[in-house]
């Protein structure tokens, strides 16, 4: 795609931090020792045209979000279709809406279900989705479905299209499925983007 | 997406990063429970690096104007025994 990625590793569990030990993508660079104190002079200084900023966040409420979500021009929520993981994210939206008011700008933000089923839809994802929607949220489609190449990509490292083209990686599932729900997801988020 | 850098279109919207905003945007979030959790310095003074003792008898006078002029100055004992032997060293 040839895009210019920085990416924050905010969260305790140094998720991104652990991918990108096994390898980084070309284009991609990588903060991990982002605190509440500099997050928004990171954001800031690595904005730009053309340049895409993303910030994964701790799951915890706390000054560092509400910051991030400041400097953002789309906040996703990621939320597994469970009743619990609704509660919490409700919270951050909350949120983003009260950034919206006390920044009298928009604040564009939507919700994404993850480790969803690829072969049937919950009646708990039904419910939660029509939660959602009816209360006016924005759910990018399609959801993430729970694939074993996404969780492989923390073996790996790199990309999905690296880990479909090297033949010495075996995963326990479809990296081309995988593959295509994340371009999916990709162009979703571009959309909402430009 | 693949084959062309659609994402070279897309273009940057500054936001204001004023100190005031931040403010602005901590109280906002401190109203929902969006709380300062930056893990706390350990309290309390640090370690001096100064770990060597040493245990000199001097005359009371002596001592009494050695523990007065580091008062006066606001350095510790050692610290105006650290200064005289660099003093020391420059007259030999």
């Amino acid at each position: 795609m040839g895009a210019d990625v920085t990416a924050l590793d905010c969260d305790p569990n140094k998720s991104l931090t652990r991918w990108a030990s096994h390898g980084l993508p070309k284009g991609v660079t990588l903060h991990s020792e982002v605190g509440r104190s500099d997050i928004v002079t990171i954001i800031k200084n690595a904005d730009g045209d053309g340049k895409i900023v993303i910030v994964d966040l701790e799951g915890v409420a706390s000054q560092l979000v509400s910051r991030a979500i400041s400097q953002a021009d789309l906040v996703i929520v990621p939320m597994q279709p469970t009743a619990l993981d609704a509660e919490i994210g409700s919270e951050a939206l909350a949120l983003v809406r009260e950034e919206e008011e006390a920044l009298s700008r928009t604040i564009r933000h939507a919700v994404v279900l993850t480790k969803t089923s690829a072969a049937i839809k919950s009646r708990v994802q039904k419910e939660l989705e029509n939660q959602l929607r009816g209360a006016g949220i924005d759910m990018i489609e399609p959801s993430l479905v729970a694939r074993a190449a996404f969780s492989e990509l923390f073996a790996y490292g790199g990309d999905l299209t690296s880990m479909l083209n090297n033949p010495e990686i075996v995963t326990g599932g479809k990296v081309d499925n995988a593959l295509l729900n994340a371009t999916a997801f990709t162009e979703a988020v571009y959309e909402r983007l430009k | 997406m693949s084959g062309s850098n659609r994402l070279a279109g897309l273009t940057a919207r500054p936001k204001d990063t004023s100190p005031e905003e931040v403010r602005r945007i901590d109280d906002v979030g401190e109203a929902r429970g969006f709380v300062d959790r930056s893990p706390r310095k350990k309290p309390g003074r640090k370690p001096s690096p100064r770990t060597y003792q040493l245990h000199p008898k001097v005359f009371p006078r002596v001592g009494e104007a050695i523990a007065s002029e580091a008062e006066r100055l606001g350095i510790t004992q050692g610290q105006l025994i650290e200064e005289m032997w660099v003093t020391y060293k420059e007259t030999l």
